[in-house]
Parts: structure tokens; C-alpha cells; sequence
């Protein structure tokens, strides 16, 4: 499945942070990234191949090195998908309230007597 | 706010012991989140959650109450794989504290976890999206992304 794909891809904090540093300077390299990176080239290039697996960068190979760029259309979707799951807790939320509110108000028109449950 | 933290607030009109009974009871989880829910909501009290049909298979979690002080304070742990005790690193946790506010409640949720769980919880909020256990894990990094792109194109 696909966005299983893009869920992994995008759970490593390394890859995150590498995603910013495309991000923030356009494009880069196995060997640029690294120079920002705890981690070796070679981890970094296996990082970029699982990237590039599920779209989220593009390699030109321009110049001695591969360039690598965000894919911003394929980034957008999985904001948008992360967006979609980020308002869970408030639409559960809103559920709760719903509940407890329709619950109040048939205690509050049954009389004060009724007790808790 | 931590990263990989979510904070929620909401003004409810119902009483901290009408709304401490919502949160906490798995007859009420049914009805806002889970479509099972086998649990004792008492501090300790381990059980699970479960996403699906019945008929189709349901999706278990693991469930495990860490606090209940009625109508104050309701946490619980889920995720943990079946078999371990639920702890910080293998779960989930969620916190709903209730604090009365005029003639109702404010209810505070935070969940901590995502850090090293998020992207297994996002799985199961895209395979069951229509039930809404999804989560915002690093969504604020994200929208900043987002907004970058907005501003480019």
C-alpha cells in the first residue's frame, strides 16, 4: 500500500530532517546532507532511496553527484493526510462534549433528584 | 508544547462528573472513538480497544488505565503490543483532566507518544479514517511545509 509507504518514509526523524534541509535550501546532495547530518553519506543515500521510493524527492543527475528536490505535490498529500488525522481529537472531542451535554440536559429536565449513576 | 505532543481544550456543558463519565467509560469510548472497548476504568485496569466490524474482524489494541480520580482525572495507555505492560516508549498516553468552569467543565486532552509510535497509530487512523483515531504526531512541522509550498506556488 502506498501511503503505508509514505507513513514510514516520513516516521524517521532523520529523513524529516532531511526533508527540511531540501526544503530550506532547494536541493541537495547525499554528501551535502550529510555534512548536517550525525549520520555517514552512505546512510544518508540509503535515506534518499526510501525517499525517492515513495515520491517525496526527485534525483537529477546533473553535475558528478545525484541532486536531490522535494517533491512538493507529494509532500502536499501527505500534509493533507496528516492534516486529515490531526483534527481526530476534534471531532472525538466534539463527540464527548455532544454526549455529556445531551446527558446534562435530560438530568437537568428529569429534576435535581436524580442522582449520579 | 513538546514535540510530538497534541493539547486540546474544550468548554463542555455538563457537569466534571457527567463529563469524567464520558471520557472514562467504555460504553461512552463506543460512542466517540472506538466501536469496541473492554476495560475497567480503574487505575491499573488493562484491557483493549478495538476498530472494525465485527463480522468483517476487529483491530485490537491494547488499553491499560494508568489514573482515575473521579471527576478529575482520567489517563490511559494504549498501543503497547499484546503481552508487554504499557509503559513510556511502547505507548501511547492520554490524559483528560477536568477542571469545573462556571456551571460546566473545561476539559484538557493531551497525548504524548507519537515520538517514536506516531506513524504505526497514523497507519490504523488511514486504514479505519471513518472512526477518526488519527494523529497529529508532527503535523506542526508539517503545516509549516505546507505554508511553505502555499507561499511558492
Amino acid at each position: 500500500m502506498v501511503d503505508d509507504d509514505l507513513w514510514s518514509a516520513v516516521g524517521d526523524p532523520t529523513r524529516r530532517r532531511m526533508l527540511d534541509l531540501l526544503l530550506r535550501d532547494g536541493s541537495g546532495t547525499a554528501t551535502s546532507l550529510s555534512e548536517h547530518l550525525p549520520v555517514t553519506r552512505q546512510a544518508v543515500a540509503k535515506h534518499l532511496a526510501v525517499l525517492d521510493r515513495v515520491g517525496l524527492v526527485h534525483a537529477s543527475t546533473a553535475g558528478r553527484e545525484k541532486q536531490f528536490r522535494v517533491d512538493e505535490a507529494q509532500l502536499a498529500r501527505a500534509v493533507a493526510q496528516l492534516a486529515e488525522v490531526g483534527a481526530a481529537w476534534d471531532s472525538r472531542l466534539q463527540r464527548i462534549k455532544r454526549i455529556a451535554e445531551t446527558i446534562q440536559r435530560e438530568r437537568d429536565t428529569h429534576g435535581a433528584t436524580e442522582k449520579k449513576q | 508544547m513538546e514535540y510530538g505532543t497534541i493539547e486540546r481544550e474544550i468548554h463542555i456543558d455538563a457537569s466534571p462528573e457527567v463529563v469524567f463519565d464520558v471520557v472514562s467509560s467504555p460504553e461512552h469510548l463506543r460512542e466517540w472513538w472506538v466501536d469496541e472497548a473492554e476495560f475497567r476504568a480503574v487505575p491499573g485496569g488493562a484491557g483493549r480497544i478495538g476498530f472494525g466490524d465485527r463480522s468483517q474482524g476487529v483491530n485490537w489494541v491494547r488499553f491499560e488505565v494508568v489514573d482515575a480520580v473521579p471527576p478529575h482525572l482520567f489517563s490511559f495507555r494504549w498501543t503497547h503490543e499484546e503481552g508487554e505492560s504499557a509503559a513510556q516508549g511502547n505507548s501511547n498516553l492520554v490524559v483528560f483532566e477536568l477542571e469545573p468552569a462556571g456551571s460546566g467543565t473545561l476539559l484538557r486532552m493531551t497525548e504524548t507518544g507519537f515520538r517514536e509510535r506516531g506513524w504505526d497509530e497514523a497507519k490504523v487512523a488511514a486504514k479505519y479514517a471513518e472512526h477518526g483515531s488519527g494523529w497529529d504526531f508532527f503535523l506542526p512541522r508539517l503545516s509549516a511545509y505546507a505554508r511553505k509550498i502555499g507561499a511558492g506556488a
